[in-house]
């Protein structure tokens, strides 16, 4: 994990460093002059060599002090923490019905192999894939919020529990729907490979009912492939959640890095990609730890 | 009443894509006796598993079944789905040729035994499990009661069978149908399954189905025989009948081109032989081994360790090798034999420079002295490569499948400068392949359109492209049907005389290597147990574990006469 | 010497290459051939792909920015606009004499007559068009036409660099493995512990947009998918062994894995290069649609679904409409040939 880390640390400084914009010109912003330039470049430390600036990035890495934004002048430490939360109220309720929806569906899908449901369910996934999810949200804000006003359209309280009941649920719902085609492929692909395994074969030989050899059989089998499945699809998840900040002006971590990118807000950008990166490797040490509890096989170092 | 399953004029079919459907059986009858052993035999594409899978219903969807099977009076292609269920496990079971995934990884042994037992004498769980400890100790396999909840993995190959065997007799089945069961399996343990299956069937009164290739096993234990082919039966009856005085060609081919640890023909009989009713001398002069000669090869003292990573600073290792010396000389075979884990196929490898050598020399003859290839140059190495060269065990992995035969032929031509233009090399394989038994417009097919038998004779034509000294078989008959490994091994015997080659010859198949070999290695967990000529090494054995080797090899077909026409 | 030498020896080079007998990729060909599905997908890719090359040629849709219509035109189907909201009230009443105090009264006439003589057709906007206007006034087809060329480019374009930067270090990292695999798993976990879209947009902020970018952005994001399915394909192969066989007659490393190697795994690199040109196409349209991908005077069918929003709730669905339509069009086709071509490649070809 730990030169995993080294690596992003050191790409996210080369990436900013050479191939970024001067960050003195940024901050100086239009109509500067050159003095102006070369005042905050002195205080940002830009005129010193760039070992001298890795190992001050570095040092900020490791001490969590990012500074503050170029924009806001918010610090990024609180930036980061203030919109986590919102993050998570929509990353996770996601994530959960993703997978309670998709693992039936999946199954069921597997079970009637080979018949009309099947091939049906194929081809109107594969369509529903084809269309790109912006289209989904686009009609989706537009019917459920404007049209038939279920939902507000945008919107984000400081109250958790009523997020969950009025804001969350039109984004959440949007983004399981246009998840559930893949997810569900994906599913009914790993049922079939373990169906066609020889010890299949010897269940129905025992004189298990196909029924038992699918739900106990199949699918304990079918949860290894399922939670690598999960735990690298986790970062992923990520992706829906922004766009879906950006759509319903959630005050998430997604819609912030945006809103850093369309400003060159390099703090902020740079601190995101580490912390998510660092998020990234915790979710795939509990990954491990939890094919321990599905595969038997498995021996942890 | 004597019979339990009568099968009358059985046909399956297979459903390919937009093909024409394939029959794999085609219209077959026989009936299993009631408290005996009844063996299916044939080659690969005969249709035996085919046949017994379909008395279970147990075949894909794809297969088209007619016919009928008789069991307590009804047929059972008739049969509901949920009568087949009833019986599946309780009146009849099948234990498979693949332990290791025939078992399911993720429950343990004795939750896999238990469910059998309360899917059908709907016991209580902890009844089940005691049941399951009883059944694991009947079986023979040690601490039970600690095994009954280890996983699958956790177990060896020959333990892993004696589950499944467990699991097929819990309910006390009337019908044990066991597909190819120890045919994945060492020797020495093959014998410790056949002896448990037999006493099994003794004192549980079962019927049992054995569907095998091996016919010396099938003289070991069965009481009646059934001989397929190409989905037909060609011959059934009492074992002793048959084997004694086999009607149909086909058997008797089957039955004399095994080699045997008792005589030593100077050339094996194949199949074609009794097709075509040709007439074998049975007083021909036999084979005998010879020891004398040049030696072209010497290894001394060889050695390869294995360095397993256990983490970030521990290092384990394991030795596959230990210390092996021997010598190759002109023209002899020198077998080495073994069985799997001894660590035989990764002398051949290592000497070859395929694995990286932890100790020792290997001195190959030249002109300007001997050279030890272990200590060459990656470029020094390649120039010797041509005269030292391997057939590997698997036919269908050993050709590249993207490249033509020609292709195949012609690389190694062309890296050694063999043939001044390609035509000349396309001329010189035409003429490999006609030596090896293939006709040359082969050159411009692709290797699946060829059998087993057939890939492994390219594969010895490529390594003749370059003219070798010595050839290394690595198990190189091991997985082709037995009359065509009669073929090969005749093939392999011509050209040595036609060449002069030495090879080596690695096998885990004693009475394979003690018919081609002039002397015999006996290796046993990386070091060489035993040497001596191969009469010798049959009549007078040393070491005790040459001598179990011996005794775990099925003796079947001893004492049988050579039938000599057809 | 038999037949063969002689039908090699005197005709040489044509005799061989007419007799090989069906090679793996004719087979698929055949297999394909039979796939009604199939042949229908890739007749509507084809199709695409054409228009697109017709498109980089500017035969067709080079005019997609002109603003030839009113503001938000209908569809041609629909008849124009009527609404009352458009029509802006003319004032009635004389027009008020203001020559007294208007400095400019005296040069009018002059004036009038210099713009007669300079006066241009001013080309009447069109009421209506095939399938309606934005709110410029710009061709919505066209738009999804010139789209279509962006998007395919960007998605091919980025599934062949990305394709070849996974094939080439997958290749590398399973054959050698040692200190080489180790190198490259340590590079692969880095750019695989940054969520994708995160590392997508720290390039794009720091390269700009443009597409020529987002090509890069995406090939250099996109390769680890390809990466990690390669490195195990040719750790499954380097151990086979038509490979050792390949070893012990003496061919050098690059030889085994390119010329060995390669074609082997050729119809897993096919089709995971096709997956990818469905992510990259997707991909590519959220980045336009978010501002981070085709430059400002480019059109993408992410930036029409970008104007689209607004559009919908005045109650103006043909631009969304059109680009969902050519987007699905082409994604179901390219998915379905995709799954053809799987299937075709599938029996005892592994």
């Amino acid at each position: 994990m730990v030169p995993t880390l080294i690596g992003v640390v050191l790409l996210v400084f080369f990436l900013f460093h050479f191939f970024g914009g001067d960050p003195a010109v940024i901050i100086a912003g239009q109509g500067a002059n050159a003095k102006q330039v070369a005042l905050i470049q002195q205080q940002l430390g830009l005129d010193k060599p760039w070992w001298v600036q890795l190992w001050i990035f570095v040092k900020e890495v490791v001490t969590l002090n990012w500074g503050r934004s170029w924009a806001t002048n918010e610090e990024v430490s609180h930036i980061f923490a203030t919109r986590l939360p919102a993050t998570l109220t929509i990353m996770v309720p996601l994530t959960l019905l993703q997978v309670l929806l998709a693992l039936p569906l999946g199954l069921g899908v597997a079970y009637v192999r080979g018949s009309l449901t099947d091939r049906a369910v194929m081809i109107t996934t594969t369509v529903a894939l084809s269309i790109s999810f912006l289209v989904y949200v686009i009609i989706g804000q537009w019917l459920f919020g404007f049209e038939l006003g279920w939902f507000p359209v945008q919107g984000w309280s400081q109250n958790t529990g009523y997020n969950l009941i009025r804001y969350a649920p039109l984004p959440v719902f949007l983004a399981v729907c246009v998840s559930l085609a893949p997810q569900t492929r994906l599913y009914r692909t790993f049922f079939l490979d373990e169906i066609g395994h020889d010890y299949v074969r010897t269940a129905r030989a025992k004189g298990v009912s196909e029924k038992s050899v699918m739900l106990k059989h199949v699918l304990r089998n079918a949860m290894i492939p399922i939670l690598t499945d999960l735990g690298t699809g986790l970062p992923s998840i990520f992706i829906g959640a922004f766009l879906l900040e950006v759509f319903f002006s959630i005050p998430g971590l997604g819609r912030e890095v945006l809103l850093a990118v369309n400003r060159s807000d390099y703090p902020v950008i740079q601190a995101f990609t580490v912390y998510l990166a660092v998020l990234t490797m915790v979710v795939n040490l509990l990954t491990d730890i939890g094919y321990k509890l599905v595969d038997p096989r498995v021996v942890l170092k | 009443m004597t019979t339990l399953l009568s099968i009358a004029d059985l046909r399956v079919s297979f459903k390919v894509g937009k093909e024409q459907p394939f029959e794999a059986v085609k219209g077959i009858s026989f009936d299993v006796p009631v408290n005996g052993t009844l063996a299916l035999v044939g080659e690969s594409g005969s249709g035996k598993s085919v046949t017994a899978m379909s008395i279970l219903r147990l075949l894909p969807v794809t297969a088209a079944i007619s016919g009928s099977i008789l069991y307590q009076g009804s047929n059972l292609l008739d049969a509901s789905s949920e009568r087949m269920r009833e019986l599946r496990g309780r009146d009849i079971s099948v234990i498979f040729q693949e332990p290791m995934s025939s078992l399911n990884p993720v429950f343990t042994v004795g939750d896999q035994i238990a469910e059998v037992i309360r899917l059908h004498e709907h016991l209580s769980r902890r009844k089940a499990w005691q049941r399951a400890i009883e059944l694991l100790e009947e079986v023979g396999l040690p601490e039970p009661k600690q095994r009954v909840s280890s996983y699958p993995h956790q177990l060896s190959g020959g333990q892993q069978q004696r589950v499944m065997i467990a699991m097929a007799i819990a309910c006390k089945p009337k019908l044990l149908i066991a597909d190819e069961p120890t045919t994945a399996l060492d020797v020495t343990i093959q014998k410790q399954i056949l002896d448990l299956l037999a006493r099994l069937r003794e004192s549980h009164q079962m019927s049992m189905l054995f569907i095998t290739h091996d016919l010396a096993v099938v003289g070991d234990i069965a009481d009646q025989v059934v001989v397929m082919e190409k989905g037909e039966i060609r011959e059934q009856g009492p074992v002793q009948a048959v084997f004694h005085a086999a009607k149909h060609p086909y058997t008797q081919a089957l039955l004399s081109c095994r080699p045997r640890l008792d005589v030593r023909p100077r050339r094996l009989p194949v199949v074609a032989d009794y097709m075509q009713g040709r007439i074998l001398d049975a007083n021909a002069p036999q084979r005998t081994p010879r020891v004398d000669g040049e030696i072209v090869l010497e290894v001394r003292h060889l050695g390869k360790r294995f360095e397993l990573k256990d983490g970030l600073f521990s290092h384990s290792y394991f030795d596959a090798v230990k210390d092996v010396s021997f010598n190759l000389k002109r023209g002899r075979t020198l077998g080495l034999v073994g069985e799997s884990g001894s660590g035989k196929t990764t002398v051949g490898l290592t000497l070859m420079r395929l694995h990286k050598a932890s100790a020792g020399e290997v001195l190959l003859k030249t002109e300007s002295g001997p050279k030890d290839l272990l200590k060459l140059s990656e470029h020094d190495m390649t120039a010797l490569r041509r005269r030292i060269q391997i057939v590997f065990q698997n036919p269908y992995a050993s050709l590249n499948p993207r490249f033509t035969v020609a292709q195949i032929l012609t690389e190694p031509m062309r890296i050694h400068n063999i043939g001044g233009n390609e035509r000349e090399r396309l001329e010189l394989t035409a003429a490999m392949l006609e030596r090896v038994g293939l006709s040359p417009g082969a050159l411009w097919k692709y290797p699946h359109e060829f059998s087993g038998g057939q890939r492994q004779r390219i594969a010895i034509a490529r390594c003749l492209t370059m003219r070798p000294e010595i050839l290394i078989c690595d198990e190189s008959v091991s997985a082709l049907d037995v009359s065509v490994q009669a073929q090969v091994l005749n093939l392999l015997l011509d050209l040595q005389d036609e060449f002069g080659l030495s090879y080596l010859f690695i096998s885990h198949d004693l009475a394979v290597v003690r018919y081609i070999s002039d002397e015999v290695m006996v290796m046993n967990g990386g070091s060489i147990v035993e040497v001596a000529d191969s009469d010798t090494i049959y009549r007078d054995p040393q070491n005790p574990y040459t001598k179990r080797l011996l005794e775990s090899i099925p003796k079947g077909l001893q004492g049988l006469a050579i039938p000599a026409v057809a | 010497m038999s037949v063969v030498s002689t039908s090699v020896a005197t005709a040489g080079g044509e005799i061989i290459s007419s007799r090989r007998s069906a090679g793996v990729w004719k087979q698929v060909a055949k297999r394909l051939r039979g796939d009604a599905l199939g042949m229908a997908s890739l007749v509507v890719v084809l199709a695409f792909v054409l228009l697109s090359l017709f498109v980089a040629l500017g035969w067709v849709a080079s005019g997609w920015s002109v603003e030839s219509a009113v503001p938000y035109a209908p569809p041609d189907f629909l008849g124009p606009d009527t609404s009352p909201a458009l029509k802006i009230e003319q004032p009635t009443g004389p027009m008020l004499d203001l020559s007294s105090v208007d400095p400019l009264a005296p040069h009018y006439a002059d004036i009038d007559k210099r713009a007669k003589e300079l006066a241009t057709a001013a080309k009447p906007k069109l009421l209506t068009l095939p399938f309606g206007a934005d709110r410029s006034g710009r061709d919505v087809l066209l738009k999804a036409i010139k789209g279509s060329e962006v998007s395919i480019f960007v998605g091919l374009a980025a599934a062949v660099v990305a394709t070849a930067l996974g094939t080439f270090l997958g290749a590398l990292a399973g054959f050698f493995g040692g200190i080489v695999g180790d190198v490259l798993e340590w590079f692969y976990n880095v750019f695989t512990a940054v969520p994708g879209i995160l590392l997508i947009f720290a390039f794009a902020a720091v390269l700009g947009r443009g597409i020529g970018t987002v090509v890069v952005i995406l090939g250099l994001t996109g390769w680890t998918s390809v990466y990690r399915l390669l490195r195990a394909e040719y750790i499954k192969h380097s151990t086979r062994e038509y490979v050792l066989a390949a070893q012990a007659i003496g061919t050098s490393r690059a030889t085994r894995m390119f010329v060995h190697i390669l074609p082997n795994v050729s119809h897993v690199i096919l089709v995971q290069m096709s997956l990818n040109v469905v992510f990259f196409i997707k991909a590519e349209v959220i980045l336009s649609f978010l501002g981070l991908g085709v430059p400002i005077d480019s059109v993408s069918w992410g930036t029409m679904l970008n104007e689209a929003q607004a559009e919908l709730i005045l109650g103006k669905w043909w631009q969304l409409v059109a680009a969902t339509v050519f987007m699905a069009v082409f994604v179901t086709a390219f998915s379905v040939l995709t799954d053809a071509l799987r299937d075709a490649l599938d029996p005892k070809l592994r």
